[in-house]
């Protein structure tokens, strides 16, 4: 006799046969929202926010990945539901022939939506946790750790995961009650086979596309400098819209992909048509998926870009230094003096050599500065007297640092920058020098530039005659006064060593020091002066502390940071560790997201064209014939997303460096080949996962 | 029984509207096996849909038994399909993942509770058209003939006023197409069911009462059978044979 009894019972039944169809949009809803959440609990989480500078470039590019995560796992996740409902089709499409309503299969079509979608999305959702937990304890682990690194969550994330688990199930609803609605039965019954052919463009619209995300990048990137340049205005943030050619040219490229392939077809136009064809007629959602995945793909490499970019040059910038030890400080802290250094580094069994130092006064200096106009968008520029800081160096005390003679004639001043002369914060345009104590001025002008990086910071650094430094710095009072201090040890240095002088050094200032590096006291007198609270004074300033002098924050932004070499090299890694992670982060939740979107469409445009491949069977075609097929669609759905998005990725950089100067640096050019060896591991794990597919749907097609 | 009236239906794909039936007239009697025979785009298969409800049709009337199908509302169109009309699909449409039993069953489902007597008669229909022994199989684990004789079975179930079957042996060899018409033929004889069938198969279309011929939307012509069953299919092919010869 029957075991079934009702419509309940038949369902269930039904269900648990199809679970195989299930199992693609279970693992899609699964994954999608276990990255979205972990990406939002990682991104939200108190160890990244107070790591990145709210409002910085950073941030903004930690966001902006995000959203295209998020739209990322929406597509494959609303297209893993497509996938699910033209299966579960044939199956509603019978019984409504049979006679069940609308109302007859509602309650059990919702009931089955509702739990597949519910139950993958909320363990999805709890997964995502462990998920971060794992993969940043495994950065701790094997990578880099460090103080900053203890994770911790702010749960408010998962109103974010919330919302997606919601839209999920309701955008499952949706999709059911669309199917319910349709009065075509036969439609519901053949909806598996149905096509959605994409409108074809010419074979023009490929190479037109790559000129246009070529403008895009072009015009989006330019954009912002022409602001400045023609309309003296910051770029407003519509400004962006300027990027707009670079979607439309990706889509123009991945239309060209789907439609005419990217081999000429001219000397055998039968080649391969089996495929070309077998995409066309899938091409809607091909299109939309390759597009997606171009941009998770380039949304992986712009983050995993950031690490060799910042790390090369750093790493270059350290080794290179003329010091091993260079620091500088306020003649009123008690800051241990070379005895003391030199006691604690026989402690260590460390002895010195050139050991150099000299004074050095911080005096307001002139320049040009950026003036709104009353509409609050265009501005001016204008020269202020005391616009901000300047460290000031005599020629002797520069000789003595730096080993290089400095011919500064009176009257003139000369600006210290890099070896590249690509450093931003110089200072050309000073028509005086003031004493901050006495108001006294000094008229100078520019007189060119000295090279030397370890005087090249926030703060210009310049040389003076040395008359006019011992006229100007008269009366001058401590707190505007510093020294320089720069020394090698002989033989072999130790982490241990300058770990404890590092700790012994940032302990040896008081509060009045506690400050970062940008906050110019020239600029809060004169602001203060005119009436207008200064920046620097008011709540969104970051504060920084003492206690957290291993901190990222207090490391990057201390105005009397030292520069160690054996720290810094140690410890650069780890004191941007929060940094880098995230940015690993979200280049493995990139890729995951991308690949997943990558075999879902391979298994789609397999199962959809399951017919075709049974045809081909019966017409002959030989178990190789078939394999290449199948390797020829996921070869498309693979390949030229990851090669645009790879290729758009690393040009983007190379163009961001050279436009920063001009030019390509030595260390830049590093960076850029680390990024190359980067781009062919990614390949190689992409190469890897298309193998993969390709060998489940040849399971799933029978082809042996 | 059935009453099909000035009936139109017409597609349109982008811009471009087909017509596909041009003002359709005929009836069938109860306990009346009918063919729908056709070359492919004659409208066959769109008629065999409207009637079932399958598909909304533009103009026209359909009256199964004393009901009016144009303008009724979803649910008492379900009600039809489910009670008054059973379907057999070209291609079997059963359900892989339950028994032939509980395809047969299906209808019944649908309705409501199933009960002994449903299962009963589900064995009956079973045993009636030879495939008694296959109900605790799955229909991947039977043959195509079988697959259609367990889709006939599934049609009778509900007792229905009509039977539509839409090239029900199209996909079957000639020794499972004689099994499932013979089905056919004992369902009529048996159970009194009234049978609508659209083939191309002639030598089915010979075992019923009528066959009508469909060219271009319109019913070109209607043939009784008066004769044996040879006899018959011989007068189909040569009306077909003319049909063809007009174009």
């Amino acid at each position: 006799m029957s075991q079934i009894k009702n419509m309940k019972q038949m369902e269930r039944k039904l269900q648990r046969a199809d679970r195989k169809q299930s199992r693609l949009y279970l693992f899609c809803n699964f994954t999608a929202l276990m990255i979205i959440s972990a990406y939002s609990a990682l991104m939200l989480s108190p160890t990244v926010q107070k790591v990145f500078p709210k409002g910085g470039d950073s941030a903004k590019q930690m966001y902006a990945i995000f959203v295209m995560t998020l739209v990322g796992c929406v597509v494959f996740t609303i297209y893993a539901l497509g996938l699910f409902f033209r299966h579960k089709s044939g199956q509603l499409g019978i019984l409504m022939a049979l006679g069940a309503s609308r109302k007859r299969l509602a309650p059990g079509l919702y009931r089955e939506v509702i739990f597949l979608s519910g139950v993958s999305a909320a363990a999805g959702t709890v997964s995502g946790f462990p998920f971060v937990w794992v993969i940043w304890h495994a950065f701790r682990l094997l990578l880099v750790d460090s103080s900053d690194m203890a994770l911790t969550f702010d749960f408010r994330c998962l109103f974010i995961s919330l919302l997606f688990l919601l839209l999920v199930v309701g955008f499952a609803c949706l999709t059911a009650w669309r199917y319910l609605k349709k009065t075509n039965i036969m439609e519901v019954i053949r909806e598996e086979h149905i096509n959605e052919p994409v409108k074809e463009l010419g074979r023009w619209c490929g190479p037109a596309g790559f000129l246009l995300i070529l403008a895009g990048a072009v015009l989006g990137y330019g954009a912002p400098w022409a602001c400045h340049v023609w309309f003296s205005t910051y770029p407003p943030a519509w400004v962006s819209v300027f990027y707009a050619p670079v979607f439309v040219g990706l889509y123009m490229v991945m239309l060209h992909t789907v439609v005419h392939g990217w081999k000429s077809h001219r000397k055998n136009p039968y080649k391969n048509i089996i495929s070309r064809s077998m995409m066309k007629f899938q091409g809607k959602q091909t299109v939309n998926n390759l597009l997606v995945v171009t941009l998770l793909v380039a949304g992986g490499c712009f983050a995993i870009f950031y690490l060799p970019t910042n790390c090369v040059s750093a790493m270059v910038r350290y080794a290179s230094q003329p010091y091993d030890y260079f620091y500088k400080y306020q003649v009123d802290q008690d800051v241990p003096d070379r005895e003391t250094v030199e006691a604690l580094g026989r402690e260590y069994g460390l002895t010195f050599k050139e050991w150099n130092e000299c004074d050095y006064v911080t005096l307001g200096i002139g320049g040009n500065t950026s003036v709104f106009e009353e509409d609050g968008l265009h501005y001016h520029t204008e020269y202020v007297p005391m616009v901000g800081e300047a460290k000031i160096l005599s020629e002797d005390a520069y000789q003595t640092l730096t080993g290089q003679q400095a011919d500064v004639k009176p009257g003139t001043y000369m600006n210290l920058t890099n070896q590249e002369e690509s450093f931003f914060y110089t200072n050309e345009s000073a028509k005086e020098l003031t004493n901050m104590t006495t108001r006294k001025q000094l008229a100078t002008e520019f007189a060119g530039f000295l090279h030397y990086d370890l005087l090249t910071e926030d703060i210009p650094c310049c040389v003076l005659d040395n008359g006019d430094y011992a006229a100007i710095s008269e009366g001058l009072t401590d707190d505007w006064r510093g020294r320089f201090v720069g020394f090698n040890v002989d033989g072999k240095d130790s982490y241990p060593f300058a770990d404890a002088f590092y700790h012994l050094f940032v302990s040896a200032f008081d509060e009045s020091c506690e400050r970062p590096r940008y906050y110019d006291r020239v600029q809060k007198i004169r602001e203060n002066e005119a009436g207008i609270e200064y920046w620097g004074d008011t709540d969104d300033f970051t504060v920084i502390s003492y206690e957290l002098s291993d901190a990222f924050a207090f490391r990057q932004n201390w105005v009397y940071q030292p520069d160690f070499r054996i720290l810094n090299q140690n410890d650069y890694l780890r004191s941007m560790a929060v940094m880098f992670m995230m940015f690993l982060f979200i280049f493995i939740v990139c890729m995951i997201t991308a690949l997943v979107v990558c075999h879902t469409r391979c298994q789609s445009i397999a199962l959809n064209n399951r017919y075709i491949f049974d045809d081909l069977k019966k017409l002959g075609a030989s178990p190789a014939f078939l394999d290449k097929e199948v390797r020829s669609q996921c070869s498309n759905v693979f390949k030229v997303p990851s090669l645009v998005g790879m290729t758009a990725m690393f040009l983007l950089f190379s163009m961001i460096l050279y436009a920063n100067d001009g030019r390509m640096l030595m260390t830049e050019w590093a960076a850029m080949g680390v990024c190359l060896g980067i781009i062919a591991v990614i390949g190689c794990v992409i190469y890897a996962v298309y193998r993969s597919t390709v060998k489940v749907i040849r399971g799933q097609l029978g082809i042996v | 029984m059935l009453y099909v009236k000035d009936l139109y239906k017409s597609y349109e794909t982008g811009k471009n509207k087909y017509e596909v039936l041009k003002g359709i007239d005929f009836q069938v009697a109860q306990g009346e096996f009918v063919a729908v025979m056709g070359p492919s785009g004659s409208g066959k298969t769109t008629l065999l849909n409207c009637i079932s409800c399958y598909i909304p049709f533009d103009k026209g009337n359909i009256r199964l038994g004393s009901m009016e199908l144009a303008g009724m509302n979803e649910d008492a169109l379900a009600r039809v399909r489910n009670t008054k009309i059973g379907f057999v699909f070209q291609d079997f449409m059963l359900l892989d993942g339950l028994t032939i039993r509980e395809n047969i069953l299906v209808p019944r489902i649908v309705q409501g509770e199933v009960k002994e007597e449903a299962e009963k008669l589900a064995d009956q229909l079973a045993d009636m058209f030879g495939i008694g022994h296959i109900l605790n199989k799955y229909p991947a684990e039977i043959s195509g003939g079988e697959k259609q004789r367990a889709a006939v079975a599934r049609s009778l179930i509900n007792n229905p006023l009509i039977i539509l079957a839409d090239e029900p042996t199209g996909n079957l060899d000639s020794k499972s197409s004689r099994a499932v018409i013979e089905t056919f033929g004992n369902a009529k004889e048996q159970m009194k069911a009234t049978i609508f069938m659209v083939t191309h198969d002639s030598f089915a279309a010979s075992f019923c009462d009528r066959v009508i011929l469909l060219k271009d939307g319109t019913i070109y012509r209607q043939l009784e059978k008066a004769q044996e069953r040879g006899a018959f299919q011989d007068q189909l092919l040569d009306a077909i044979k003319k049909m063809g010869q007009e174009d």
